[in-house]
């Protein structure tokens, strides 16, 4: 029975009783749920299970090799985050993780698009509670903006899905053409979750609003799954290439102007995302192993970067980069876990981020994409100043902090210390981790070529911010809100359509009070000249009367006209 | 070196003398690229140089346009 039911399933069932264990049984509990769900990843590739509802059969779990290894990092993530949150004693949070978790598992083996819509759904409706979880005003109104984005990315998944059952008789989730209506209504579904340029606003805008323990789960799934949908459905589509490409470059700006280090850090999730479209538009075998390692290991190092500056806003309640500094003296281990996290996201040899990003270059490189190629070693050079140092150095070196806080609980310093762990293994032994992609490679990330280029790039970069620094160029840090793509719905669309609708709602008043005008005028005309005392009263019998019979004498003279001419 | 020191501080010294290892390194081996232009000397270095202050240029200048008050939206 067990071996039937989907991975992630038992974890969404299992979750609804988590309200009722106490605190430490809570948190076994839920690694048990997860070691379950992970035991149906040993059943191996094919479809297993399926139910006919409505004379629809549902695939609710397919694998294959694209599937596994996001079923097995969602899984290592999924534990991560329940050691990382086990200091926290209320279990709203811990039953949203773990529910989201599990509808992202089970999203990733769905096998048709209706199965897929559910799970998407799933997914927005119980991560939104980890934004709610950040009990500010703010983050009240983020989660609302967040959950009516989700849905409505599911809409469009819908509505494709709907258009391809209709047009070729079943919904299977598999490689869609992108010049169709229902693949280019598929495509806005996933390019929403994957926060697409000028799609992205809610992803900025959201997670850095949400509790400590939540941005770090929201980090892993959302994004991952639809970068997971676009390898599965719209591998080699060239049109992936250039936005992959805009949205590689585009967030670094505003990464490196942001103050909030949380945000900072969710411009810089954004910038990775492009790589791995980039080269799912590439579409080769080599390039979409480089989107995938690169979506496991970003899991990774960007989950340990938000554990690390979960970690400073739990002790210190700010992230801010203008209110930090200093911290390493206070929170020495979380400050080396979070400087492994930024390393490995800079791509330096021997960490993870190393031996996913050469290969996304090298199959771009083989293809001869020069553009976008050059676009993304531009990028990994940026990437250094912008996060790979930046939040790191704000957070525990820059300038003296006035804020005193102690290091960070010992669950999150076990979490933490478990991801750099897994960092530095896939970056020292990559050929095990190439193992678990979708395609058998023979590939060495680590040739003369490779190392040396990349710690010049990396080495240089660092060098440029320290003359910046030095030379007092790069400006301080102040409190500030930067302006994103959210602005659109947020200021720009309240602010052209509130007058537009109250001069609507002025003209409707206005043409209400003329028809009103216009119906007393007729009333009174008709009042004056025929009922008071005039024709139609009925006090005045006579006259009514001659009226009624001239009126029939005429009648009858027409009919008698239109019979005999 | 300790007029360096003195100048610039003990880990910047470090960080250029490390750099400038990395381009000697450069001399060791031979160093390709996966386009003829990476074949240049010490392009990563120069291309990575530039490119950080490219992208800091450009943000400092789009700081004008975007950022706000901290709470513009909360108005």
């Amino acid at each position: 029975m067990m071996n039937n039911f989907p991975p992630g399933f038992v974890m969404i069932i299992g979750a609804l009783l988590i309200p009722f264990l106490p605190h430490i049984i809570r948190q076994i509990y839920m690694l048990v749920l997860i070691i379950t769900s992970a035991y149906t990843l040993t059943l191996g590739f094919g479809i297993h299970t399926k139910i006919t509802l409505m004379d629809f059969e549902f695939i609710l779990f397919q694998s294959d090799p694209l599937t596994l290894p996001f079923a097995i990092i969602f899984h290592v993530a999924a534990v991560l985050n329940v050691m990382y949150g086990a200091h926290v004693k209320l279990w709203n949070q811990h039953m949203a993780i773990m529910s989201y978790s599990g509808a992202a598992i089970a999203a990733v083996h769905a096998g048709d698009l209706f199965t897929l819509f559910v799970w998407w759904e799933a997914t927005a409706i119980t991560s939104v509670f980890l934004i709610f979880a950040g009990k500010t005003k703010r983050s009240y109104g983020a989660a609302f903006r967040y959950l009516i984005v989700q849905i409505g990315s599911g809409m469009f998944l819908l509505a494709g899905a709907i258009l391809l059952m209709s047009e070729t008789g079943d919904a299977e989730f598999k490689n869609f053409d992108i010049n169709s209506l229902y693949g280019q209504l598929i495509f806005i579904a996933f390019g929403i979750k994957a926060a697409f340029p000028l799609l992205n606003g809610w992803l900025q805008d959201a997670y850095p609003e949400a509790s400590e323990i939540g941005t770090v789960a929201l980090s892993v799934f959302t994004t991952k799954l639809a970068i997971f949908c676009f390898a599965k459905s719209f591998a080699g589509t060239d049109i992936l290439i250039l936005i992959g490409v805009f949205m590689t470059f585009f967030p670094m700006f505003f990464a490196i102007i942001e103050n909030d280090l949380r945000r900072v850090l969710t411009y810089c999730l954004n910038s990775q995302l492009g790589f791995m479209i980039v080269a799912i538009g590439i579409g080769t075998e080599l390039a979409i192993n480089g989107a995938v390692a690169h979506a496991v290991v970003h899991i990774l190092y960007k989950g340990l970067l938000f554990m690390g500056m979960g970690a400073v806003l739990y002790r210190t309640s700010t992230c801010k980069a203008s209110e930090l500094g200093g911290l390493f003296k206070y929170m020495p281990i979380t400050a080396i876990c979070t400087i492994i996290g930024a390393v490995s996201l800079s791509a330096f040899p021997l960490f993870s981020g190393f031996v996913t990003k050469t290969l996304i270059l090298s199959a771009l490189g083989k293809e001869g994409q020069v553009f976008a190629y050059f676009m993304l070693l531009f990028s990994s050079a940026g990437v250094l100043i912008y996060s790979g140092i930046r939040v790191p150095f704000f957070a525990f070196f820059a300038n003296e902090s006035k804020i005193k806080s102690k290091e960070a609980p010992l669950n999150m310093i076990i979490a933490m210390f478990s991801a750099s762990i897994l960092c530095i293994l896939i970056g020292i032994l990559p050929s095990y981790f190439y193992n678990i992609l979708p395609y058998q490679i023979h590939y060495q990330p680590y040739d003369f070529s490779h190392i040396v280029g990349q710690i010049q790039l990396l080495g240089f970069s660092a060098l440029a911010f320290i003359c910046l620094w030095h030379f007092k160029i790069y400006p301080s840090e102040i409190n500030s809100t930067i302006l994103n793509s959210d602005w659109i719905y947020r200021k720009m669309l309240p602010g052209v359509c509130l007058p537009l609708l109250n001069l609507v709602k002025n003209l409707n008043q206005k043409f209400y009070k003329f028809l009103e005008y216009l119906f007393v005028t007729v009333k009174n005309i008709f009042a004056n000249t025929m009922i008071r005392n005039k024709v139609f009263d009925r006090e005045v019998g006579q006259d009514t009367l001659i009226v009624v019979q001239l009126f029939i004498v005429i009648l009858v003279l027409i009919f008698m006209w239109k019979i005999y001419f | 070196m300790k007029y360096l020191i003195d100048k610039i501080g003990k880990t910047n010294t470090s960080v250029l003398f490390v750099c400038i290892m990395f381009l000697i390194l450069e001399l060791i081996g031979h160093r390709h690229g996966e386009t003829s232009i990476e074949d240049i000397l010490f392009f990563p270095a120069i291309f990575g140089f530039l490119s950080c202050i490219i992208i800091f240029g450009i943000a400092i200048s789009l700081r004008s346009l975007f950022m706000m008050d901290e709470d513009y939206y909360d108005e």
